[in-house]
C-alpha cells in the first residue's frame, strides 16, 4: 500500500523548510529595532517567499496609530533600510496581514484589543492560533507583558516567545525574569535572541571548525598562542542614554554577544547540530571560565574626539547622560577557559563605543614557527599565522600566512534577523541562548562589576575615535603581546 | 581593447603580468575558486556572454571561453580581460581544445566545462575536454531529437559528473510533485506543458523513482507552465523561475554526481504519446 511506503520522489530533493501558518506579534513596534531590522528582515523573507503562505503581523506599542499609519511607516522603513529592491507586489502580501494595536499593557482593555485582533486575523488568515511574540521592549515592562501573554494564552496552536537582550541586568534579575516566563511558558518555547548568532559567519565558524579536518587538530593550547575578540563600534550611544546609563558596555555587549562569540570559538565538538547539543557545549565553556582578577579587566569611557573626520562629543556630554557619569563605554579583559583544550591560553576580548572603526572580529593567533631557518630575515619580522573571522561589517574569513593573504570573497548575505526570525517560526532554537547560558554569563559579569565598586577610575580615559584607553594596551603588553594591528 | 595573443604561452605570460602590480615587487593576488571553460559555437555567443556576466560575483573564477572556428586557417586568437580568456580556435586547433585548455587550468581547483548545444558524443575534441574537467554542464533544452539524444549523455556518466540546466529548471516542480504523495504513486500518464527536455526529464524522473511506466504527453512551450497528473492539473509551485546565471551558478556549487538526474536521463526514453 503506497501510503505506508517512504516517498521515493523526495530522494535527492533539497527541500526548503517552511514555517507553519502563524501570527507574529511585535511588542515595541514603534522602536528603532522594529524599523531598522525587524521589518526589513520580514520583507526580505517575503521577497524570497520564505514566510508561510498564511501569515500576519501585529505591531504593539504605546503610541496611538492606525493600521494604515503603521503600514505606511513600516513601508518607509523597508524602503530605507531593506537590502532588497522594493516591490509593491511583495509589500502588499506583507501589508495585507498587518495590524496595529496601541496599548501599554497596563490595563485589561489593551489586552482585550490585542486578543480580539489576533482572533480576527486567525479567522481571516487561517493561522490556527500559532503565535510568535517578539518582545522588543525595555526590561522594565518585560514582566508585565509576559504575565499578560501567559494569562491570555489560547488553547489552540503553538506559542513562541522571542526575547531581545538584555535578559536582566544581573544574575538575580535574570532569574526573576525567567521565573515570570516559566510560570507560563516552557523553556523550548523561549527564544532568547542574540543577533550575532544569526550572522552567517558565526554559523560558518561551526562549519569551519567541525567540517574541515585541517583546523580541529590545531585548535587548542598546543598550537594557538592566544585568541583576540574585538567588538568595536564607531557610533556613540545614539539617543539611548536612559538605557546605556543603566547597562554600560559590560551589560550591553560583554554579557551577551562577546561571551557567546567566545563560547562558539572555544566549544568542544557537539555530538550533533541540534539546539541542545550545541548549547550544552557552549555552556560548558562558560562554566569553565575563570573570574578574571581586577588587573585582568580594563574599563574606559570616551571623551571628545574625532570619528571619521568629524568631531564628536564625549560620553558625559551626550544628551541624557549624567555629566559625572562613571558608566563604562569600553571593556577589555583577559579571560581563561579552564579545560584540557584551552588551559593557560589567554582570550583577550575588547568592546567599546566610539572606537576608531566598526569591526567585529575573532582572531586566532597561532604560535610562531619554532625556528626560522631564513638567515637574512630577522625572526621578529616573521608574523605568526592568524586566522581572522570577520563577523561585521564584512562577513568572511581570511588566513594570514607569511607568503600569502587569501581573502574570502563576499556576496550578499542574509541579515542576521532574517535567519533568526525564520528559525523561531520553525521552532529551531540552535542559534538562541538557553537560560543556563544566560545565568553563567551573568555570574561572570556580576563578579567583574562587584570588583569595580571598589575603585573610581579617572574617566574619560580615551578620546573618541581611538582604540581605547592605554591601560588596554598594557593589559596585553604585560604578556609580551599586542592587540592586532588595524 | 585587449591585445590579440596567438599562442598559449603568450596567454600564460599575459596572465602572469596581470598579477604584477605596476612598479611593485610583490604579486597582486587574485581570488579564483575554479576554472570555468565554456565551448561556445558562433550561434551561442550572445547567450553565453549574458550568462557569464552574471557569474562573477558568486563564482570568481578563471574563465576560458572557446570559440571554435574550424573553417578558418589554423591558429589561435586569444584575448584576456581580467581573468576571462577568450580564445578563437581556428582551423585544426578546434580539433584539439583540451591541449589549449589544460595549461590554463588553475591547479588544484575544480574545473567545469559548459557546453552550449548538443555535445558531439564520441568526437575526439569533445571527449578530450571531458577528460580534463570535473563536471560537464549542458542544457538539454538546446538539444534536438529528444529523448534519443540523452543516450550519448548517459554513456559518459561514469567519466564525468554532469549538470543539466534543463533539469535545474524543473527544481521548483519536483518538490511540488513529491508533495502529491501518496496519490501520485499510481500515476499512469502525465502531460507536461514546457520544453521537450523538461517533459522528458520529469517523465524519466517519475518512472525511475516510482519504478513504473509513465506515459508522457508533451505540449510545447518555452518554459515549464504546467503538469497534469492523470488528467488533473498539479498545483503551480511558488516562487519565480530563477535567471540563467543563477541556475548555472548553483550547478557550479555541486561537485558530486547527481544520481537522481542520471536515473531520470536513463529513463527519459519511455513511452511518449
Amino acid at each position: 500500500m503506497a501510503t505506508t511506503q517512504e516517498n521515493p520522489l523526495l530522494e535527492g530533493l533539497q527541500l526548503r523548510r517552511t514555517p507553519d501558518p502563524c501570527i507574529l506579534v511585535i511588542f515595541g513596534a514603534s522602536g528603532d529595532l522594529t524599523q531598522r531590522k525587524l521589518f526589513p528582515a520580514l520583507y526580505s523573507l517575503a521577497f524570497r517567499r520564505l514566510l508561510p503562505e498564511r501569515f500576519a503581523v501585529v505591531g504593539v506599542a504605546r503610541s496611538e496609530e492606525t493600521d494604515d499609519e503603521f503600514r505606511e511607516r513600516m513601508k518607509e522603513a523597508v524602503q530605507q533600510h531593506g537590502r532588497d529592491e522594493f516591490r509593491d507586489d511583495v509589500w502588499e502580501t506583507l501589508a495585507d496581514g498587518m495590524r496595529y494595536v496601541a496599548t501599554d499593557f497596563a490595563d485589561e482593555a489593551g489586552e482585550d484589543r490585542l486578543v480580539n485582533v489576533l482572533n480576527e486575523l486567525d479567522a481571516e488568515h487561517s493561522t490556527g492560533g500559532n503565535r510568535v511574540y517578539y518582545l522588543a521592549i525595555p526590561p522594565s515592562v518585560f514582566g508585565t507583558v509576559v504575565r499578560a501573554l501567559g494569562k491570555r494564552r489560547g488553547t489552540e496552536g503553538w506559542t513562541r516567545l522571542i526575547v531581545e537582550k538584555p535578559f536582566g541586568r544581573d544574575l538575580e534579575s535574570a532569574r526573576e525574569l525567567n521565573s515570570a516566563i516559566e510560570e507560563h511558558f516552557e523553556e523550548n518555547e523561549v527564544f532568547r535572541i542574540d543577533h550575532y548568532l544569526g550572522k552567517e559567519t558565526v554559523q560558518n565558524m561551526l562549519a569551519l571548525r567541525f567540517a574541515n579536518g585541517i583546523f580541529e587538530p590545531i585548535w587548542n593550547r598546543q598550537f594557538v598562542d592566544h585568541v583576540q575578540i574585538t567588538v568595536a563600534e564607531s557610533i556613540g550611544i545614539e539617543n539611548r542614554a536612559g538605557y546605556y546609563e543603566q547597562a554600560g558596555a559590560i551589560r550591553d555587549i560583554f554579557q551577551n554577544h562577546l561571551l557567546q562569540l567566545l563560547a562558539i570559538t572555544a566549544m568542544e565538538p557537539p555530538i550533533d547540530f541540534t539546539a541542545d547539543s550545541v548549547r550544552n557545549e557552549k555552556v560548558k565553556v562558560l562554566r569553565a571560565m575563570h573570574t578574571p582578577g581586577p588587573k585582568s579587566v580594563v574599563r574606559g569611557q570616551y571623551g571628545r574626539g574625532f570619528v571619521e573626520g568629524e568631531e564628536v562629543a564625549g560620553y558625559r556630554e551626550e544628551e541624557g547622560v549624567d555629566p559625572r557619569s562613571m558608566m563604562e563605554t569600553y571593556v577589555a579583559a583577559k579571560l581563561y577557559v579552564d579545560n584540557w583544550r584551552w588551559a593557560d591560553t589567554p582570550f583577550y576580548v575588547r568592546m567599546g563605543k566610539r572606537l576608531a572603526r566598526r569591526e567585529t572580529t575573532i582572531a586566532i593567533q597561532f604560535k610562531r614557527a619554532p625556528h626560522p631557518p631564513f638567515e637574512e630575515v630577522a625572526a621578529e619580522a616573521l608574523r605568526p599565522n592568524v586566522l581572522l573571522i570577520h563577523v561585521q561589517p564584512n562577513e568572511g574569513m581570511s588566513l594570514a600566512m607569511d607568503f600569502l593573504y587569501g581573502g574570502a570573497f563576499r556576496t550578499g548575505l542574509p541579515e542576521a534577523y532574517e535567519r533568526l526570525i525564520l528559525d523561531a517560526m520553525l521552532g529551531d532554537a540552535t542559534l538562541f541562548t538557553r537560560i543556563d547560558e544566560v545565568e553563567e554569563q551573568w555570574s561572570l559579569v556580576d563578579a567583574i562589576v562587584a570588583a569595580w565598586a571598589r575603585d573610581r577610575p579617572a574617566f574619560p580615559n580615551y578620546p573618541a575615535g581611538t582604540w581605547g584607553p592605554p591601560s588596554a594596551d598594557e593589559l596585553l603588553g604585560r604578556d609580551g603581546r599586542s592587540w592586532r594591528r588595524h | 581593447m585587449a591585445q590579440a595573443l596567438t599562442s598559449v604561452r603568450e596567454i600564460e605570460r599575459e596572465l602572469s603580468s596581470l598579477r604584477a602590480v605596476p612598479g611593485g615587487e610583490s604579486p597582486y593576488q587574485r581570488t579564483s575558486v575554479m576554472t570555468h571553460t565554456a565551448w561556445v559555437p558562433e550561434e551561442w555567443v550572445e547567450a553565453a556572454e549574458d550568462v557569464l556576466s552574471g557569474l562573477a560575483e558568486r563564482h570568481p573564477s578563471r574563465t576560458v571561453v572557446l570559440f571554435p572556428q574550424p573553417d578558418d586557417d589554423d591558429g589561435l586568437d586569444g584575448r584576456i580581460c581580467t581573468e576571462t580568456i577568450r580564445i578563437r580556435l581556428k582551423g585544426g586547433r578546434a580539433d584539439v581544445p583540451a591541449s589549449v585548455v589544460q595549461p590554463l587550468l588553475l591547479p588544484d581547483l575544480p574545473a567545469f566545462l559548459r557546453w552550449r548545444g548538443l555535445p558531439p558524443f564520441g568526437a575526439e575534441y569533445f571527449e578530450g575536454l571531458v577528460d580534463v574537467v570535473d563536471r560537464l554542464i549542458v542544457d538539454s533544452t538546446e538539444w534536438p531529437n529528444l529523448p534519443d539524444s540523452y543516450r550519448g549523455l548517459s554513456e559518459i556518466f561514469d567519466r564525468v559528473a554532469v549538470s543539466d540546466i534543463a533539469w535545474a529548471r524543473t527544481s521548483r516542480w519536483r518538490p511540488m510533485l513529491a508533495s502529491l504523495w501518496p496519490q501520485i504513486a499510481g500515476v499512469e500518464r502525465i502531460r507536461v506543458t514546457g520544453t521537450a527536455a523538461q517533459a522528458h526529464l520529469l517523465a524519466g524522473w517519475l518512472r525511475s523513482r516510482l519504478k513504473r511506466e509513465v506515459v508522457l504527453e508533451h505540449d510545447q512551450a518555452d518554459r515549464l507552465e504546467g503538469v497534469d497528473i492523470d488528467g488533473e492539473p498539479a498545483p503551480f509551485p511558488p516562487g519565480d523561475p530563477p535567471a540563467g546565471s543563477d541556475l548555472l551558478s548553483e550547478e557550479l556549487d555541486k561537485f558530486g554526481r547527481d544520481r537522481i538526474y542520471e536515473d531520470a536521463v536513463r529513463n527519459a526514453g519511455g513511452e511518449t504519446n
